[in-house]
């Protein structure tokens, strides 16, 4: 079964089938996998922090703070187990080679989006295996739910293996 | 939060003339850079999707574009977004440099970001001239790679808090050159009550 997993949204899925998130560019995507239940879960995260917003929005799956614990739990209540998980990011490009809003920032987006998405897997001690960010492209990330293995492409056809 | 957002039919009607004033200003601009080929313009289509449904708009996540982004402001703000197929993009490269050029060189990609910014000019005179207040454009900047990159690159550095967004996409295309586009309006923060005010009121005089 193949399974989309559009922007701000969280899929988890267990034993086989492909998990995919298509066009990430500043945006990125979490990976997280228990190789023992063979239990794969993934993210699509748009923003980093969603202390910012002051619980304006009420989509919690947008930011790599709130997104990253509640995909934590949704894999656990499908029987992964903590001890076991792994994860595996891509994404976290820069697109545009300015700041769309105007403004002058020593940190695009992206990067913040790596940042926090790895200050939130380090706080719940999940170890990060696999990485593929950066870079000024955008990003397709095939997550196989049998095996964890995870496939980057982009449309110059760069293909990596996480 | 949802609240805000809700739209009647009137005010669907408000910004469809929206995009409609703008674009037929617009569009006669990028005719007479295509030596006054004839351009067929779409009906403006107004919807209020969450973000994750965004990119089906264009024609899916993973389809190859390209999109000039810029920002409007004045008495209301919002985003401007020119936006086509790569073979597109291509196309208009090929017709404004005589075929000279057809990839996305240095030279090819300014082409593609002036076309933009012309379009985007001319959509914002018509809206100015249309309710008698000025806005101002940043400059244009230009992407080419996936709708889906592109777009959420778009919303996050915007910072888009809301859930649904609400977009006015009018599209065009032209025969002889094949290209085909669109260009979207997102209206931002307090921009979408703004706008339907002052429409609103002009529309009723």
């Amino acid at each position: 079964m193949i399974t989309q997993v559009r922007i701000a949204e969280v899929v988890v899925q267990r034993e086989s089938g492909l998990l995919i998130t298509v066009g990430l560019g500043s945006c990125v995507g979490v990976g997280l996998y228990d190789p023992v239940t063979r239990t794969a879960g993934l993210a699509h995260i748009l923003l980093s922090d969603s202390r910012q917003f002051n619980g304006k929005s009420s989509n919690l799956l947008k930011y790599a703070d709130t997104a990253l614990p509640l995909m934590m739990d949704k894999i656990l209540k499908e029987g992964a187990l903590k001890k076991n998980l792994v994860a595996k990011i891509a994404g976290g490009s820069q697109l545009f080679k300015y700041n769309i809003t105007g403004g002058v920032s020593n940190e695009s987006v992206g990067k913040k989006n790596i940042m926090a998405v790895k200050k939130a897997l380090l706080e719940m001690s999940i170890p990060l295996l696999g990485e593929d960010v950066g870079g000024n492209y955008g990003r397709t990330m095939r997550m196989h739910v049998a095996s964890g293995q995870v496939e980057i492409s982009s449309l110059e056809g760069y293909i990596k293996l996480l | 939060m949802k609240k805000d957002l809700e739209i009647n039919s009137e005010e669907i009607d408000i910004l469809k003339e929206l995009g409609n004033i703008g674009l037929g200003n617009a569009t006669i601009s990028l005719s007479e850079m295509l030596k006054d080929e004839k351009i067929k313009m779409l009906v403006p289509d107004v919807s209020l999707i969450s973000l994750a449904e965004v990119p089906d708009l264009v024609g899916g996540p993973e389809k190859p574009v390209a999109a000039v982004f810029s920002r409007a402001i004045g008495e209301a703000s919002f985003f401007l977004i020119f936006l086509m197929p790569e073979k597109s993009a291509l196309n208009i490269i090929k017709a404004l440099t005589e075929g000279i050029r057809e990839e996305f060189c240095s030279l090819g990609r300014s082409v593609i970001r002036e076309v933009g910014n012309i379009v985007s000019a001319s959509y914002l005179n018509a809206l100015s001239f249309l309710t008698d207040s000025a806005y101002r454009q940043t400059p244009p900047i230009l992407a080419i790679d996936m709708a889906g990159a592109i777009l959420g690159t778009i919303f996050a550095e915007a910072s888009i808090i809301e859930d649904s967004i609400l977009m006015v996409k009018t599209s065009f295309s032209t025969e002889v050159n094949d290209i085909e586009g669109c260009l979207i309006i997102v209206p931002h923060g307090e921009g979408l009550k703004k706008i339907v005010d002052i429409l609103g009121l002009e529309l009723k005089k």
